[in-house]
């Protein structure tokens, strides 16, 4: 057992704390500033923010040096995970690309995809989307219907895809196409890299209960993409896509509890505000969540030691998926417990601002949706962990 | 970062895993708790020579006499002794590692106990206590016991192996610092029906002050007992777990093993889950509590109050999962479920733990 980062690692925390307290605003730590903007403000505010952060080296932290990363250990990833988000840093505006593009990219990309899609990516100067569901296949991503058709050094793509996070945003989208007529299920599947700013692209909004418009739906009709940004063989799109889910599943558990943590306290202010902190049945749902979200630290202690150990952990990844999302979902149910008749109102009776918590209270209605469902991931568990029979 | 067992001490910890599984198996319990004991004993299989000196404890009062010499023999008593008493010197950590797989072998006898009043002697003890009684306890020459309730002065209701013990460490009053060393005391058995452990109410016997007993050691010493309990309690969850697995894979309804049932499937799959987040805690707070890390206090009240949470879930599903079988007298299920409900209400149960938790961190 040993707790501690090497002195590189924590020189690089130091390195990063500084520079973070430097460059972020104060009045961005102010709970609710950026829901208080609108959704293109809030991505050019954060797209800038990030480049800037880039250009000061704090991008890819684990990627090598030459494709654009800072070539750091996955010591200093976990430390960059927790230090932005306790410097209330801002989320993202790149969630898909960094976490499960880029390496995926690293891990079975050519050597010229490498070089074209990290570093631009990592300053976003690209922005990606992630193009997997579709309004007929959402857990069974291998129904899809999107066909594309070999054209010469193209292919020609026509189809929807759905709940696109940042499709309005977005430059460019890894996407599932079927490119041999007639298969079935999981064959015959590619994973193409489109261009999203060309005529046979439509992207529309879709307003999510939160209000937000995050996500939204694609359209292609015509789209052309060559046949050399294909990820991974033509063809064999599903092993692309599970080695890609693989890293969706097992995200950074450090800074999910360093945020979920500091949601805690805040619910917790909320239950002083209004005198239930002293309610014996509250603490003790809190502190039901509270030992979640400890175990959900340790875990994330745990799977660093086995990627520092060169471990794969493979399926294991849906129980970190499942321990977050569930936990995170937990919490702001029990805020909606403690605001009890007042679960919906937008102010409490002394002023406090609900609606940066309630807008978290709606997201967490998703998380156990997107990335696989709770259900996959139990089933995932159940099959490939445990044993049991199909 | 490493966080999890070295490699010296998962070695360990499948040495006496190994040991348990073929040394004392389910069979060997079922013997205990099925012997009528209150005073004399199984012998459990396995091989019964007891440890040098160890006639009076050993074989008596539902300690059988071939797990108790391989507890001294294996160093398994003397794991948190000093060396200089003749100890291992080893951490809580390891100390965890044993009671993680005593719980899932749920054997029986006084280990716990023995362990928690040798650290009581030795971090509360004066020397002559210490040379007096560590190095004894440590060769399995007498039994410990170490008392949740009550104190000296009132009687102590239900201690583990309270009628075995030779030397109990209790409260000396109620509610006041201090504990002290009991030897002598009368028992009076108390029924349980979690017969994988024997408990006895105490009155009476010679009590020696244990000097350095300030709040500081006795809130230490309690959190080491937690630890210890919690960690039992995750050994029970995970082997619970795994037994259900493995019958469910096997067992066929509708033409189709019942484990191919999505309901089965998604229950045990949040069980992985919780049992492994419990092994997570535990194991976390046994080293927190060793190297005395900060939030220490905060990581026991957690290990509690999760391996409480999942020793009840996994062992109910246990018997729920292995259908009408499950809840027979015949299958070992029940030792199972029935030792979780006793450790969850040991050491700060769900509410006591949870509160905890809620005044560390409101
Ligand atoms: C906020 C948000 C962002 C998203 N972003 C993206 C994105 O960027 N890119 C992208 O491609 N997709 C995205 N998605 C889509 C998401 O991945 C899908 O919604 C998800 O995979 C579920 O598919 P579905 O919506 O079609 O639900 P369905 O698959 O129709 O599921 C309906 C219900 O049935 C359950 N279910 C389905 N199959 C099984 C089964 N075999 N066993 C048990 N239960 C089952 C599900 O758990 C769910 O409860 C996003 C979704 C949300 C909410």
């Amino acid at each position: 057992m040993d707790l501690t980062f090497t002195p590189a690692e924590e020189e690089f925390r130091s390195e990063l704390r500084s520079w973070l307290s430097a460059h972020i605003p104060q009045e961005w730590t102010r709970p609710g500033f950026w829901e208080s903007l609108d959704d293109d403000e809030s991505f050019r505010l954060r797209r800038d923010w990030e480049r800037d952060k880039a250009d000061a080296g704090f991008a890819g932290i684990q990627w090598p040096i030459e494709y654009g990363g800072r070539g750091g250990t996955p010591g200093m990833k976990a430390i960059y995970d927790e230090e932005t988000v306790r410097a209330h840093a801002p989320r993202t505006v790149n969630p898909l690309g960094l976490a499960f593009l880029a390496p995926t990219v690293m891990a079975i990309g050519t050597e010229a995809q490498k070089k074209e899609i990290i570093g631009p990516l990592l300053r976003n100067e690209v922005i990606w989307c992630q193009g997997f569901s579709e309004p007929g296949a959402g857990s069974d991503l291998a129904a899809l219907s999107t066909k594309g058709i070999r054209d010469g050094d193209d292919f020609v793509v026509n189809g929807q895809k759905v709940w696109t996070t940042n499709a309005v945003h977005g430059d460019k989208i890894f996407t599932m196409v079927r490119t041999e007529a007639g298969s079935a299920k999981h064959r015959g599947i590619s994973m193409l890299l489109i261009d999203m700013d060309q005529p046979g692209v439509t992207a529309r909004p879709l307003r999510q209960m939160s209000g937000a418009s995050e996500f939204g739906e694609v359209f292609f009709d015509d789209a052309r993409v060559p046949a050399v940004d294909c990820l991974g063989e033509i063809g064999d799109g599903w092993r692309t896509a599970m080695l890609l889910l693989s890293f969706e599943r097992g995200a950074s558990g450090i800074s999910q509890y360093t945020e979920f943590r500091r949601q805690y306290d805040e619910i917790v202010a909320v239950a002083r505000t209004l005198g239930r902190d002293t309610d014996p049945v509250i603490r003790n749902e809190l502190a039901r969540v509270l030992t979640e979200l400890e175990c959900l630290r340790l875990h994330s202690m745990h799977v660093l030691t086995q990627v520092e150990q060169g471990r794969d952990l493979g399926f294991e990844a849906s129980m970190t998926k499942l321990q977050w999302s569930e936990t995170f979902q937990d919490l702001w149910e029990v805020y909606d417990q403690i605001l009890g008749a007042d679960a919906t109102l937008d102010t409490l009776p002394d002023g406090t601002d609900l609606r940066p918590l309630h807008a978290q209270a709606m997201w967490s209605r998703s998380v156990t949706i997107w990335g696989g469902s709770s259900q996959v991931q139990r089933t995932i568990t159940a099959e490939r962990v445990l044993g049991l029979p199909r | 970062m490493y966080f999890a067992l070295t490699d010296t001490q998962r070695e360990f910890d499948r040495a006496v895993r190994d040991y348990l599984a073929q040394r004392f198996d389910l069979a060997a319990v079922r013997e205990v708790v099925e012997s009528a004991d209150e005073s004399g004993g199984s012998e459990g299989s396995g091989d019964s020579d007891g440890a040098a000196g160890a006639e009076r404890s050993a074989g008596s009062g539902g300690n059988p006499a071939s797990l108790w010499a391989a507890a001294g023999e294996q160093g398994w008593l003397a794991v948190t002794v000093p060396e200089e008493y003749d100890g291992l010197g080893l951490g809580l950590v390891e100390a965890q590692v044993i009671a993680r797989a005593l719980g899932a072998g749920v054997a029986p006898g006084p280990w716990r106990g023995t362990v928690l009043a040798a650290e009581a002697i030795r971090l509360a003890g004066s020397d002559t206590q210490r040379a007096t009684w560590l190095p004894r306890l440590a060769a399995g020459e007498v039994v410990g016991a170490f008392a949740s309730r009550g104190s000296a002065a009132d009687g102590l209701p239900a201690v583990e192996y309270g009628a075995t013990a030779d030397v109990v460490v209790a409260p000396a009053e109620d509610g006041v610092p201090g504990l002290v060393l009991i030897t002598g005391a009368s028992a009076t058995p108390v029924g349980s029906y979690d017969g994988t452990t024997r408990l006895a109410g105490l009155t009476g016997g010679s009590a020696e002050v244990l000097p350095g007993a300030t709040v500081e050691v006795a809130r230490e010493l309690a959190d080491r007992a937690t630890v210890l309990v919690a960690a039992d309690l995750v050994g029970i969850a995970r082997e619970a777990l795994s037994r259900t697995v493995g019958y469910d894979r096997e067992r066929e309804q509708f033409g189709v093993p019942v484990g191919s049932f999505q309901a089965i499937k998604h229950a045990l799959a949040d069980l992985h889950v919780g049992v492994t987040m419990a092994e997570h805690a535990a194991l976390y707070a046994s080293y927190a509590v060793q190297e005395g890390l900060d939030g220490a206090d905060l990581a026991v009240a957690v290990a509690k109050a999760k391996a409480n949470d999942v020793a009840l879930q996994a062992t109910a599903a246990m018997i729920q999962y292995h259908g009408g079988i499950g809840y027979t007298w015949e299958h070992e299920a029940h030792f199972f479920y029935k030792r979780a409900r006793r450790l969850a209400g040991q050491w700060g149960d769900l509410t006591v733990a949870r509160e905890r938790i809620a005044a560390l961190t409101m």
